[in-house]
Formats: C-alpha cells, sequence, structure tokens
C-alpha cells in the first residue's frame, strides 16, 4: 500500500515537470492535428479516399482495416522506440532525486520500508510510461477508428508491450543509481541497455560472427539475459497491425522482460537495505 | 519513567576512498533518554551527532551496539510511525505546495488527513498564507518551518530535529522555542541536536555533549552547568559594602553589585554573609553560581582531548 502511495508522489512530481508537460501537450497537438487535417472516405468498409493537409495519400482502393495495419505498425515502432527513448532520458532523475541528501534521510525517517520506497519509485515510472504510450495509441486508435469506422485494441495492447520493455529497462537504470546516486550514469545505463537489447536480437547471427575469446564471452553471457528489445517491437508491431503472432514466443518474451526487471530489482533492493544514508 | 529511545555501546565507522580509509563516528555511545523529557546533544562538528541521529532513526546501519526506539527496534516502521524527523538540510519538492507536501507525509505515515489538519499545521508554524505556494520560492526559513510541521504530523511520540532554528529569524526562532514547548507540555520527548548553544540551553532540560564519536558529557542542564561550592551574592548599592571588608571575608567582585564566594558548606556560607551583614553590606539576592553551555562545552572537549 505504502509502495502506491512513493508511486503517487512521483506520478505527481512527474505532472510538475516540463518534460512530461511536453510530451503531453506533443501527444495532444499530434492527435489533434491528425483530426482536423486527415479526411479519409471510406464506402461499404474500404478506403476510397485520403488526405492529409489536402495532398492524397493511397491511391489504391482496399479495406480500410487493411490500409489501417501499416499505419498502426509505424505508429507502434515510435510508440515503442521513441517512447524508451524518452524514458530513459526523462525518467533518469527520479531515483537519483529520491535518493538525493536530505530528502531520503526524511523518506527513511518515516514509516516506509525500504524496499517499498524502490518498488514504489519502480510502479511510479511504469505507470509513467504506460500511461504515455497508452494515452498515445489510445488517440490515434480514437482518429482513425471515428474517420473510418475500423476500432481495433490491438494497437493499445502493443503499446503496453512497449511499456513493460521499458520497465526492463528502468529496472536497470534503477539499480545502477542504488550503487551510485547519477542521473547520467542512468540515462547511460538505460541506453547501453537499449542497445545491447537490440543486439541480444540478432544474438545467433553476431556470436556465429565473433572469434572465439572474452569479448564473445561477455557478449553472450549479456545478450542471454538482456530482454531482445528488438524482437519485442517487431512483437509490438505484429500485435498494433493484426498480424499473426505466435502466442507461446510472445509469452516467453514478457515472462522474459518480468523476469530480468524482477531480478535487478531484488538486486537494487538488497544493495539499498545495505546502504547508510 | 519508560525511555522514548536507549542506545547502547553504539558503534559507527565510515570507510572511505579506494584505500577504503576508516573513520570512526560513534565509539561506544550509549544514552538513554527518558519521554517527556527535551534533551540536547551539542558537540563540534564532525563530532557524530548526525550520524547518531541517523542510526537511531535506521538511517545508517550500526556496525555494533542495540537500539531501542520508543519499545522496538528502528527498523519497525511502527517505531518509527510515533518519530517526527527534521533533518539537517531537508531537500524538499521545490514544485509542490505546502499542502501537498504535508499531504504526502501524511500519507506515508498512513494517517487519514484532511485540508483543515493540513492548515492547522501551517498556522502553527507561521506558514498559514504559504499553504498554496510553491516551494521552490521559500527561503531558507519557510523551509525550515515547512519541515518542522512536516515532523510535527501526527502528533509523534520522538521529535528528533536536527538544527531546528537554522535559518530562521530571531523571531522566527522565539515562535519555534514556543512551539517546541507547547509539544513537550503535551507530552512529546524532543531530541534536538543543535550548535546554537543558547537555544539548547532554552529548550532542554538535559544535556549530552559528544565529542569525536563519544559521549564525554550527559545529565540534567543544572547539573552541568552548576559550579559546586560557588555562590553569586547581590548586595544592595546603598549604603555601598565595604569592598575591602568583604574581600578580607573571601568575597571576590565579579560585576558591579555582584560578588562570588567560595564556600565549602552551608555554615561556611552563612558566616561570610553574616560578617558581610555586620560591614554594613544588605543582601538582596543568593544563589549558587553556574557556567553557561559554552563553559561547560570548552571544558569538556578539553578533557577530552587531554
Amino acid at each position: 500500500m505504502t509502495s502506491f502511495a512513493v508511486a503517487l508522489d512521483l506520478l505527481r512530481e512527474a505532472a510538475a515537470r516540463r518534460w512530461f508537460l511536453a510530451l503531453g501537450l506533443a501527444l495532444t497537438g499530434l492527435l489533434l492535428l491528425l483530426l482536423t487535417s486527415l479526411r479519409l472516405e471510406v464506402v461499404d468498409g474500404a478506403l476510397a479516399a485520403s488526405r492529409l493537409f489536402g495532398q492524397p495519400l493511397w491511391h489504391d482502393i482496399q479495406a480500410a482495416d487493411v490500409a489501417l495495419r501499416p499505419v498502426y505498425r509505424v505508429a507502434s515502432q515510435i510508440v515503442f522506440w521513441g517512447g524508451l527513448a524518452f524514458g530513459v532520458l526523462s525518467c533518469a532523475d527520479f531515483a537519483p532525486a529520491l535518493l538525493s541528501p536530505g530528502r531520503i534521510e526524511h523518506l527513511l525517517s518515516l514509516p516506509v520500508r525500504r524496499w517499498e520506497l524502490l518498488v514504489g519509485t519502480f510502479l511510479g515510472v511504469l505507470v509513467l510510461a504506460a500511461g504515455g504510450a497508452v494515452y498515445a495509441s489510445t488517440g490515434l486508435v480514437v482518429v482513425l477508428g471515428s474517420k473510418t469506422g475500423v476500432w481495433t485494441g490491438w494497437p493499445v495492447v502493443s503499446a503496453v508491450l512497449a511499456a513493460i520493455a521499458f520497465g526492463g529497462v528502468y529496472a536497470g537504470m534503477l539499480a545502477v543509481t542504488v550503487w551510485v546516486r547519477s542521473a547520467a550514469l542512468s540515462a547511460a545505463a538505460g541506453a547501453s541497455l537499449v542497445v545491447v537489447g537490440l543486439l541480444a536480437t540478432h544474438r545467433r547471427t553476431l556470436l556465429d560472427l565473433m572469434g572465439a575469446g572474452i569479448g564473445r564471452t561477455v557478449f553472450a553471457a549479456l545478450t542471454a539475459v538482456v530482454p531482445p528489445l528488438g524482437r519485442m517491437a517487431d512483437a509490438a508491431g505484429a500485435l498494433a497491425s493484426s498480424a499473426p503472432l505466435a502466442p507461446g514466443g510472445l509469452l516467453r518474451l514478457i515472462l522474459g522482460t518480468l523476469a530480468f526487471a524482477a531480478a535487478l530489482l531484488a538486486v537494487a533492493v538488497w544493495r539499498f537495505e545495505r546502504r547508510d544514508f | 519513567m519508560p525511555a522514548a529511545f536507549a542506545v547502547t555501546s553504539l558503534q559507527k565507522r565510515f570507510r572511505t576512498g579506494f584505500g577504503r580509509t576508516e573513520s570512526v563516528a560513534l565509539d561506544g555511545v550509549d544514552l538513554e533518554v527518558p519521554r517527556g523529557e527535551a534533551f540536547g546533544l551539542i558537540g563540534p562538528n564532525g563530532a557524530g551527532k548526525t550520524t547518531f541521529i541517523k542510526c537511531l532513526l535506521a538511517i545508517a546501519h550500526p556496525d555494533a551496539g542495540t537500539v531501542e526506539l520508543l519499545g522496538g527496534r528502528p527498523e519497525d516502521p511502527r517505531s518509527r510511525a510515533r518519530v517526527g524527523y527534521l533533518p539537517e538540510r531537508l531537500a524538499l519538492p521545490g514544485a509542490w505546495t505546502p499542502r501537498g507536501f504535508l499531504g504526502s507525509v501524511a500519507r506515508l505515515k498512513g494517517l487519514a488527513w484532511d485540508r483543515a489538519a493540513t492548515d492547522a499545521l501551517l498556522a502553527r508554524v507561521g506558514l498559514a498564507d504559504a499553504g498554496e505556494r510553491k516551494i521552490r520560492g521559500f527561503s531558507k526559513g519557510m523551509r525550515q518551518r515547512l519541515g518542522l510541521a512536516a515532523a510535527l504530523v501526527g502528533e509523534p511520540d520522538l521529535l528528533v530535529l536536527d538544527e531546528p532554528t537554522d535559518g530562521v529569524d530571531p523571531l522566527g526562532r522565539v515562535e519555534i522555542r514556543q512551539l517546541l514547548t507547547g509539544e513537550l507540555e503535551r507530552g512529546a520527548t524532543l531530541f534536538i541536536n543543535s550548535h546554537l548553544l543558547s537555544e539548547t540551553e532554552r529548550i532542554c532540560t538535559r544535556i549530552g555533549i559528544l565529542s569525536r564519536g563519544r559521549l564525554v558529557r550527559s545529565g540534567p542542564l543544572e547539573v552541568l552547568t552548576a559550579v559546586q561550592q560557588r555562590w553569586r551574592v547581590r548586595f544592595a548599592a546603598w549604603p555601598p559594602p565595604a569592598a575591602e571588608s568583604l574581600e578580607a571575608l573571601g568575597f571576590e567582585l565579579s560585576e558591579p553589585g555582584l560578588w562570588e564566594i567560595a564556600a565549602p558548606d552551608e555554615v561556611a556560607l552563612n558566616r561570610a554573609l553574616d560578617g558581610a551583614r555586620a560591614a554594613g553590606a544588605l543582601l538582596l539576592a543568593l544563589e549558587r553560581a553556574s557556567r553557561d553551555l559554552e563553559d561547560v562545552l570548552t571544558e569538556a572537549l578539553a578533557a577530552g582531548a587531554a
């Protein structure tokens, strides 16, 4: 329960930050722009004509739901990778701020367990990431759905997948911060995890290209535990565009990412419980 | 009377740098503070005062020794729920309002909190008109008052205040002193760490002196500041007492009209007073001579260094 109070405080702090206000305004502005400048003419379920700022977009007549699939796929990639990049940069100093001298002493003097503080911070950031991703994708679904009559919930599910992927990255950022209180280092850890996650997607190919040695062993070890973010992004794109997806593979990806996040969070809590402030 | 807290053989060492240089912050401190008392911990910078508070509240982990906080362990949230703490340099969320901040503290303390309670608390610390202002625009004194309000949330049984009047103007210090006196009357225990000896002297009834991680003096204020076998005597200005006669009896002039005398017991004291009256001096006041806290601290530190 206390973790939720900590998460709520983090969300209130985020609401007061210009980064998040700017993101909210930018997303809303973009959606309003689409709403007012995109014209889609649907006849008998087929997209007959489409114009953005008066310029024609598609010339082929095709079923509206089929026409929207690539749009949702691209949008999901923007939400996934854009969300990861924005999240790494904008959330890097939440934990360092929590651990700042004069604040952490006060928080630890309250009837809050140390693990509740960390878990609350993690939950708050996760809700923030999920909120942003779901807001953007829901807005797009509403704009396109209202113009075409094609309604789908999959882009929103895909946004939740992006938030789960960010959860894995943020757990790493949090663990690093518990050792060294630095927003820059936290952001660097997040960026490194995104890069390693991308490389993990092509693990087999890259390992085949590498000669035997310590570098290969380290790479193999790292990419064995870091979630393959590229594969998650592909899965998010496939979900958003209602493309077929092996359900077992997706479940493995989600469980693997959750386990990775939980393990890093456990390490962070272990260290945090022993630290003096 | 049960103890608000009791520490036994408390030790804390810090290891810093790659060479893991070790410095001793607390070196076997024993201290028990009864409930309802106002205890002041004084000492020079680096004596270990803040580390002591951190170990008391489980913000830092002692290397050895035991800590009992309000009958429980400091790691137990139920014990800390009854404590109000004002850190030395409290970092406040600048984008929040005082109402938002106090609401957050109340939530984390698990209290049912409302706006009326917040406003009453803000009024107590002199921030009644600042409830909706952003904290980032606050002066140091206002921040200190807000920190104090946060410590008072939920009427804690023990108030641990690290430099509570730091940055507060003289008038504000009087207000804070009155507020703390009110807390004492409510039954709360005060534990104050301050370098302002006069403030400590005015609020606290018991004092501890920490030097190089060791508690070198501890006890009631009047006992620590009392000078054994020495008395302060005031004689009427008219008729003027014969200075030579008084000096012959053992009196020493400390300031105009005020004399001091060393007397091993009450009989010797009364004999000297009778002699002074016989010499024409009119007795106005008599009190045991005492030192101020600064003298006590200086002497304790000198003894500790020896």
